[in-house]
């Protein structure tokens, strides 16, 4: 561990070595200038000031006066700064997630994730003392695995046949309208669930709501489908054609390679498919919000898909994020939370795992 | 294979067996077309043909492939046929077979005989253990035709018979809902002919390794098929249900057009459902226009934002950054801000701009909040195509003694500009449909009555910041939250529409704009692969 840090603290001093010989004194002062602006502008405007302007013009008054003289160091800087932006927002949102969700964990504990009596009333009951996930935990749950159970293999299905099996003409056709799929905006996928599915199974099968999780889950189902068509296409086409030619070259059939040569060396990668597909699901807001009844409570038993509940972690923010308060809205970052630790685990899982698939493939080549 | 008889060279000539497996696969695709149709109610259940309902037709349907598959089985398990069977159906099969007959025995135990959890589990266990074992012990021809069409026969028997009919209901404990015959047998009949076309092609083409083949191909083919009939229907629905209302009152030439520098009005195309706002007193045919625009800002500003910071980063990430423990830092963060819901942007939105910016619900934190959203897209999609530029160039642009940010701004960026491109436009098309962040930071009144003035209301005061705009930090309309208010606010305002018709209105022109810049996006990908491979 001392030597790690030791290597990069050496590794650090040396960098700093190299860009104070490598660079102009006033491109030094440049750069300088310019952090420190930035700094003070964010400074400024964390703080919510007005004076935040007056860093912004510094800023921009410095970097066009270095880009003058120091064109390629000032590019340099800004490419920098942009990079350093990119990863400042996903922190900021983290610990702006983390701080705003501080006040119910405090009033709740571990109860906030846990707590699940009494079965009706622990949504804003005792004053709005007392709010706790738990409901929307298992709502989350619930569609996400009726929509996985959907998505999942008619994903996989679709993948082998884009990549395996489908003639060039027709996978042009099939390729850009899988695409297609997946930029149909969620909220017109919502709308069609509710004026259409939902009414179907009212009427149809008498359920006690209007909106039940099947129905949402099934929509979600078809929303998750295209990332996991996509990325597990990706994985299979990545196959080298010298594993696939030299196990049709001892006879086996294309459906036996496909099954026993392709299938398992994309494997890694088909599930860091389903793993996004999974995390799509989780994370997708307008459909559930507008098919679902919003109504807290838990199913009993889990797999009664039609009970007249119907609440998400993504629902109940979308929904009531808009006139929230005080520990209410707390609650609801709470939620935020989990959700976002979910998806982050959940992402984080299949980028190793695509890491690896890719590690393994070229150590084969 | 040391007999050409065995081959495929040789089927010219079908056999009775062959026709027999090509009845299944005609009758069972047949019975999964009309079972749709049943579900989508396009096709009364109460429809008879030669004096049977649809519904015991199906039923028909079902018993009369299971009779043509034990046929062919049979056949080939007495070579009357010649056929390549393997040893034993396979594990999978065996599996695929279990589990259904274990679904049969717990339903046989719980619908018809009303057991209790231990009757109906155990049930289900000795069912479905029995299923797999003669799925898998006998040759291959028997095992995966027999067990196969037992459980087709006895469904398609009861629905025949009547036993199962549209009046029929199954209520069980467990489920709150009660499921009507008349959506449980187009429902078991969709699942019982995707079994027996996967039997009837392995049949077809005298299972073994072709036949297995076959199957898997024809499974596969009918659900990707199906993929694409739901993507059909979809955008069918919109289009069918919002052109109505899209199109009320638009005429070719009922607008007027005042050309500006002659000043001669001229007969134009009218459209009002485009071109009229949605609220307000005068309006006799209300539009879509401040949602529009709204969305117009909106994708505006998120571009304004993203591209330059995605771009930059891209730059850094590829040119300047050494491979280490840095880039892969901004790689994890870059696929986490990725995958992060997009409620979650809108929550951030809510805790860290709004309050800074605007106090309330605004175009720019609408702006900021989608720029967000669409910047991980950008850098990943510059990235890659930064990355796709031939080192040839970086080199020869060197060896000419240009400095590296000169040989970045005018090689790298120019060539990898195509591929970025790309990636913008189909970025644009994801943020534009995008709704659930707008809910929590940029929706303004459901039916607004003017459109945002973004132009005009820039203003210099005295006072910090010395530049305002109203119109900036006030809330406004988007179409997916037209879309999403028009469905949630209660009744329409006026008597023209009723809030459905002009939702789906709206989610016809979102549909439009959507699919158009995806097509954009599409085909400027396809224009600049293809100049690539001329090159």
């Amino acid at each position: 561990m001392l030597q790690l840090l030791q290597e990069g603290h050496s590794g650090l001093s040396r960098r700093a070595r190299d860009y104070r010989s490598r660079t102009a004194d006033g491109a030094i002062a440049m750069h300088g200038l310019v952090a420190l602006w930035i700094g003070a502008a964010f400074a400024l405007f964390f703080s919510g000031s007005q004076w935040t302007v007056l860093p912004v013009v510094g800023f921009l008054g410095t970097t066009a006066y270095g880009w003058v003289r120091y064109q390629g160091e000032a590019a340099k800087g800004l490419t920098f700064l942009t990079t350093i932006v990119t990863v400042a927002i996903l922190a900021l949102i983290i610990s702006f997630l983390l701080w705003r969700s501080l006040p119910i964990v405090q009033q709740m504990g571990v109860a906030l994730l846990t707590k699940t009596q009494p079965a009706g009333n622990i949504w804003g009951a005792n004053d709005g003392t007392v709010w706790s996930l738990t409901p929307m935990m298992v709502g989350t749950a619930i569609t996400t695995v009726i929509a996985t159970t959907v998505a999942a293999p008619l994903g996989i299905a679709g993948a082998v046949f884009i990549s395996e099996l489908a003639p060039t003409r027709v996978r042009e056709l099939v390729k850009p309208g899988i695409e297609l799929m997946a930029g149909i905006p969620s909220i017109t996928y919502g709308f069609i669930g509710l004026t259409i599915v939902n009414q179907y199974f009212y009427s149809e099968f008498r359920t006690p709501t209007i909106g039940n999780y099947l129905a949402a889950g099934i929509m979600i189902g078809i929303m998750a489908l295209p990332t996991i068509v996509t990325v597990a296409e990706d994985a299979l086409s990545t196959v080298p054609e010298s594993m696939k030619s030299g196990s049709l070259a001892m006879g086996s059939t294309e459906w036996q390679t496909t099954k026993s040569v392709t299938i398992p060396a994309a494997l890694s990668g088909i599930s860091a498919g389903i793993l996004l597909g999974v995390g799509r699901a989780m994370g997708e807001t307008m459909a559930a919000t507008v098919m679902l009844s919003h109504t807290k409570g838990f199913p009993t038993p889990v797999f009664d898909v039609f009970a007249g509940y119907g609440e998400t972690l993504t629902t109940v923010i979308a929904f009531e994020g808009g006139n929230a308060s005080g520990l209410h809205l707390s609650a609801l970052f709470a939620g935020g939370v989990v959700l976002f630790f979910m998806v982050m685990v959940l992402s984080v899982t299949s980028q190793f795992v695509e890491w690896r698939m890719e590690k393994k493939l070229r150590g084969e080549r | 294979m040391s007999n050409v008889r065995d081959t495929a060279l040789h089927s010219d000539e079908s056999t009775t067996s062959e026709l027999a497996a090509d009845g299944v696969l005609t009758v069972s695709f047949t019975a999964f077309l009309v079972s749709w149709a049943l579900l989508f109610q396009w096709l009364d259940e109460t429809t008879t043909v030669a004096g049977l309902t649809v519904l015991r037709l199906l039923g028909v349907a079902l018993v009369v492939a299971a009779g043509g598959l034990v046929a062919t089985g049979v056949a080939s398990r007495l070579d009357v046929v010649d056929t390549t069977p393997s040893p034993t159906a396979g594990f999978s099969a065996g599996v695929v077979v279990g589990l259904l007959w274990s679904i049969f025995g717990a339903l046989l135990a719980t619908a018809l005989l009303g057991a209790g959890t231990v009757l109906w589990v155990s049930t289900a266990l000795v069912f479905g253990v029995v299923g797999s074992l003669t799925s898998v012990l006998p040759r291959e021809d028997i095992g995966s035709t027999v067990p196969v069409s037992l459980v087709l026969a006895v469904v398609g028997g009861a629905i025949a018979l009547g036993r199962i009919d549209g009046g029929w209901s199954w209520d069980p404990a467990w489920l709150s809902a009660v499921v009507p015959g008349s959506e449980l047998v187009p429902i078991l009949v969709v699942f019982g002919s995707l079994l027996a076309v996967w039997s009837g092609a392995k049949a077809r083409h005298g299972f073994g390794a072709q036949g297995r083949e076959a199957a898997a191909f024809a499974l596969i083919g009918t659900v990707v098929f199906g993929m694409l009939s739901v993507l059909a229907l979809l955008i069918g629905f919109i289009v069918v249900n919002g052109l109505e209302t899209m199109l009320t009152g638009a005429t070719l030439s009922g607008g007027r057009l005042t050309l500006p520098v002659i000043d001669v009005t001229i007969p134009w195309v009218s459209f009002p459902f485009l071109t009229n706002v949605t609220g307000g007193l005068y309006v006799d045919v209300p539009g879509v226009l401040p949602a529009t625009i709204g969305t117009l800002w909106l994708v505006f500003g998120a571009v304004i934002f993203a591209v330059p910071l995605g771009v930059g980063a891209a730059v850094f990430l590829t040119e300047y950054a050494e491979r280490g423990r840095f880039t892969q830092v901004v790689e994890v963060a870059t696929n986490g801000l990725w995958s992060t819901p997009s409620i979650v942007f809108g929550l951030f939105g809510l805790a860290f701009l709004v309050p800074r910016i605007s106090g309330g619900n605004s175009i720019i934190v609408g702006q900021l909040v989608l720029g967000f959203m669409l910047l991980p897209l950008v850098l990943i999609t510059s990235r890659e195509a930064i990355l796709a530029v031939p080192d040839e160039y970086r080199d020869a642009s060197a060896a000419l003694g240009v400095t590296k940010w000169q040989t970045i701004r005018s090689v790298v960026v120019p060539a990898a500009m195509p591929g970025t491109i790309t990636g913008v436009i189909l970025g644009v098309g994801r943020i534009a449909g995008e709704t659930a962040p707008l809910l929590l930071v940029f929706g303004g009144p459901p039916y607004p009555s003017q459109t945002p003035d973004v132009l005009g209301s820039f203003a210099l005061t005295a006072t910090p910041p010395f530049v305002t705009n109203e119109a900036l930090l006030a809330p406004a309309s988007a179409l997916p939250y037209q879309l999403y208010s028009t469905i949630t606010a209660g009744v329409f305002p006026k008597d023209i529409f009723t809030n459905q018709e002009f939702g789906w209105g709206t989610a016809l022109v979102l549909l439009l704009v959507v699919i158009g810049l995806y097509a954009i996006g599409v085909g400027s990908r396809l224009y600049f692969r293809r100049k690539l491979h001329h090159e």
